[in-house]
């Protein structure tokens, strides 16, 4: 009797755990817990999914990833850049993704059909508008040397070649203008002898304390910083120049994940009108489905994708543009 | 005869040996993993790798940190110990205390507080400081007190007969302390460079964020902004160069010396110095590091805690509670594992106990991204049940900082005299059995001392903890990142703040197992 009732309760323990195990999604997010937790929450919230959060960069999850190999407990991995998706694509991570979910973001859906773009980010030229006029500003990245040299900014010019948007808009510029140009740009940017920076938020903070006048950086931090009270210009190339290059945060499906339902329905989730909505609300990011308020920091979508030149941001030759830095000495 | 003598004593000494091969094992799988790894770059890659300008500036870049930091740590803990032990000055034990502090600030935080602190707007009229000499002063200003600590320590127990004798010779006071104190200082001034020579060649945290590249800055560089796992490897062999180095040299200088005192039992207390007119002076020496190191991170912290969101709150005790659970066992651990090696270090010199004993230092540079990436390697293909859980954090933490509790159990092991052991295996104990009833209760303040070292260490402890701890497990050091890497430094501020609250209860215990204060 007292045997039965005990085999009846592991059954019951063991089919409660393998429900679990099926409601229960990994995610491992190179995007911040700040900003995933409360769209994790929601999400749960909503669906009834159990979701848990492995946090790091993109870098580390993805080296996480490789290691683990067959025996990642990964169902998702939600990345900040699209080097880290695009190379999770190539090494084989990634599971091809449907078609509905596939049509809903109105740009940068990758050929590979790996991953699904999210939201979008701008790189901009941050500035100090006591000190320089927007009017004056250059109309291609490719003249921001020029101009530097010209208002004798030598020395007072920042940079991130550490951080991964700058290494992608390096990339981009390969894909555009060639390596050549690049190359030239690159020497040209050295020769101003700029401060290079570990964290975007610390280059704006040196523009914010007058220690440099201006750096290449992406939107949402300069919102961040202006939102925070601080008076930082924010500038915008000519249409399709590298220097408004589009930066694009995605998600893809781990070919290891065992629940494909419910990652099928947090990517649904991530593109649904409140989930986009949060981005363009609370994080400062462009949506990519239609018919979502953008925050009024923000450009309509329509003027923001036009900014962007357009490429195949999976072929972006971020190898090279990572050797070029190197064999520069920047990194 | 003697390596029949060994055999012989070989199953008496298993209890030692095992745990101590074992550890050993753990702090070398992560040396074959980045073998592993840098063995896939192709040759022409590898050529461009090895031959590459930028390392020559790496190494220059290094090494002249290291030498730096170290100078300059000498330059702030030698006068300070000096002060605190052997002076007329009221308040040494205030001071002490005050002094030793600064141990709990992370490096990131000090970075952070330097930023922000100098250059225009900041609350310190100083230009900006960053690169060399940002990093130079927060990297003394960090790590001073484990050499003041040593230092302090071989003060107090000097014996001031030879000093005296010196002086009845006629040699003045300086040229006294020159030739008769300070080589006296030297055991404890080598261990205390080993210490911080680990912790230099170690951090990126300061080094990014203050923009100088060293080699771990490079390393750092290579996983997070370049996906590169190969060229990331070969950097952290390079490093690795430069430790194996730094221990060679302190093991020769060390081995060079004799360590033991003269009329230890018998000695006297060592007279004050009367500082008299210089006694401003001297305060406000001692009052410098305390301001620099301790009053100011505290003060920017709580400055950016002040605008800290209420509604955040909630998190802030489950994070404390997370890391307390993941760092106390990994300090306990990483005791238990220093304290075999150690013993076979100290009572068995032999090339291999030695070797082993270095092993466990040398654990410390490896880079903790390469150690974690390795750990997750090997324990999917070895124990994969452990995988993801609280347990394998805790053994790769202990490993990981086993290094910290090395040092103070080694000195501990030193001072406890081996004839009290031989006379308790004379009653017929087995060596185990001895070390536990005589040698254990001698020094256990040694152990204490090397586990809250460790704790400290892991508390802080950032790349392990985010990819090895179980899922969702936020601690506080994954909140401060996580809230630092979207820009959101008074929300990271209370969490920064328990860091250093934790690790200064931490200093606490340390500085009450040493009883000196």
């Amino acid at each position: 009797m007292q045997l039965r009732r005990f085999i009846t309760l592991i059954g019951l323990a063991a089919l409660g755990l393998a429900f679990a195990q099926q409601q229960t999604l990994t995610l491992y997010s190179g995007r911040g817990q700040s900003l995933v937790e409360p769209l994790v929450k929601q999400f749960q919230a909503e669906t009834g999914i159990r979701v848990q959060v492995r946090y790091g960069t993109d870098a580390q999850i993805l080296a996480a990833l490789q290691e683990e190999g067959s025996r990642s407990p990964a169902d998702v991995f939600w990345a900040n850049t699209t080097g880290a998706l695009g190379q999770a694509a190539s090494k084989g991570l990634l599971r091809p993704l449907g078609d509905t979910l596939l049509r809903q973001p109105v740009a940068f859906v990758p050929a590979s059909k790996a991953w699904v773009p999210v939201t979008l980010r701008l790189r901009v030229l941050a500035y100090n508008p006591q000190k320089l006029k927007p009017e004056e500003l250059p109309a291609s990245i490719l003249d921001l040397p020029r101009f530097a040299q010209e208002r004798g900014l030598v020395g007072r010019v920042g940079w991130t070649p550490t951080y991964s948007s700058f290494q992608d808009m390096v990339a981009g510029m390969i894909a555009l203008y060639g390596e050549g140009r690049t190359r030239e740009w690159l020497s040209a940017m050295k020769a101003l002898n700029p401060k290079g920076y570990a964290s975007n938020p610390a280059m704006l903070d040196a523009i914010r304390a007058g220690e440099i006048d201006l750096g290449s950086t992406n939107h949402y931090y300069v919102v961040r910083f202006r939102r925070a009270g601080y008076n930082l210009g924010l500038h915008s190339f000519k249409d399709g120049d590298a220097g408004n290059l589009a930066l694009v945060t995605g998600a893809g499906i781990l070919k290891t994940s065992k629940n494909l339902v419910a990652a099928n329905r947090f990517l649904t989730y991530l593109l649904s009108p409140k989930g986009q909505q949060y981005f363009a609300g609370t994080v400062g990011e462009y949506p990519l489905v239609k018919g979502v308020v953008a925050d009024a920091h923000l450009l309509p979508l329509e003027e923001a994708l036009a900014k962007s030149p357009k490429l195949d941001f999976e072929k972006l030759p971020l190898d090279q543009a990572l050797r070029l830095l190197r064999e520069l000495g920047i990194l | 005869m003697t390596s029949a003598r060994r055999l012989y004593q070989l199953p008496g000494l298993l209890p030692f040996l095992v745990p101590a091969l074992l550890t050993g094992g753990g702090v070398a799988l992560p040396l074959l993993y980045l073998a592993l790894r840098a063995l896939e770059a192709d040759p022409e890659t590898l050529r461009d790798i090895l031959l590459r300008p930028k390392n020559l500036e790496l190494v220059k870049n290094t090494l002249s940190l290291l030498l730096g930091v170290l100078l300059f740590t000498t330059l702030i803990a030698l006068p300070l110990a000096f002060l605190t032990t052997r002076t007329d000055l009221k308040g040494k034990r205030l001071f002490s205390i005050l002094l030793t502090l600064p141990l709990a600030i992370p490096g990131y935080v000090g970075a952070y507080v330097i930023l922000s602190a100098t250059g225009p707007g900041g609350i310190l009229p100083l230009p900006r400081l960053e690169g060399y000499w940002g990093a130079l002063l927060v990297l003394s200003l960090i790590t001073y007190p484990y050499l003041f600590l040593g230092l302090r320590a071989a003060f107090l127990g000097l014996d001031p007969s030879l000093e005296e004798a010196a002086r009845t010779l006629g040699v003045g006071p300086l040229r006294a302390f020159f030739q008769v104190v300070f080589p006296q200082l030297f055991p404890a001034l080598l261990s205390g460079y080993l210490v911080v020579g680990l912790h230099v060649l170690g951090d990126f945290g300061t080094v990014s964020l203050l923009r100088y590249e060293t080699f771990s800055y490079a390393i750092y560089l290579q996983y997070s902004a370049a996906f590169d796992r190969v060229y990331a490897a070969w950097l952290a062999l390079f490093l690795l160069l430069f430790t194996g180095g730094l221990l060679l040299l302190e093991g020769t200088f060390l081995r060079r010396l004799s360590l033991a005192r003269t009329g230890k039992g018998s000695g006297k207390k060592a007279r004050s110095v009367r500082l008299g007119g210089f006694t401003p002076w001297a305060y406000l020496l001692l009052l410098l590091p305390v301001l620099l190191a301790l009053v100011l991170p505290l003060y920017a912290l709580f400055h950016l805690a002040s605008r800290f969101p209420r509604e955040h709150l909630t998190g802030l005790w489950e994070a404390l509670s997370h890391s307390a659970m993941a760092a106390i066992p990994a300090s306990f651990l990483a005791v238990g594992m220093a304290l075999p090696i150690a013993y076979l270090a100290v009572r068995y010199p032999s090339p291999a106990s030695r070797f082993l004993e270095r092993l466990g230092y040398l654990g410390y540079t490896i880079p903790p991204l390469a150690f974690a990436l390795a750990w997750i390697f090997f324990s999917l293909k070895s124990l994969p049940f452990l995988y993801g859980t609280l347990p394998l954090l805790i053994l790769v933490l202990a490993f990981h900082f086993l290094a910290e509790g090395l040092g103070p159990v080694r000195g501990a092991l030193y001072q406890v005299p081996r004839r009290l052991e031989e006379a308790a295996r004379t009653l017929g104990d087995t060596p185990a059995r001895a070390f536990f009833r005589v040698t254990f209760p001698l020094l256990w303040r040694g152990a204490v001392a090397g586990g809250a070292l460790a704790f400290i260490g892991a508390v802080k402890e950032l790349p392990i903890t985010l990819l090895l701890a179980p899922m969702g497990y936020a601690t506080l050091a994954t909140r401060v990142f996580s809230y630092t890497q979207e820009a959101m430094f008074a929300e990271a501020a209370p969490f920064a703040l328990l860091i250093v609250l934790l690790s200064a209860a931490f200093v606490g215990v340390l500085l009450w197992s040493e009883r000196r204060f």
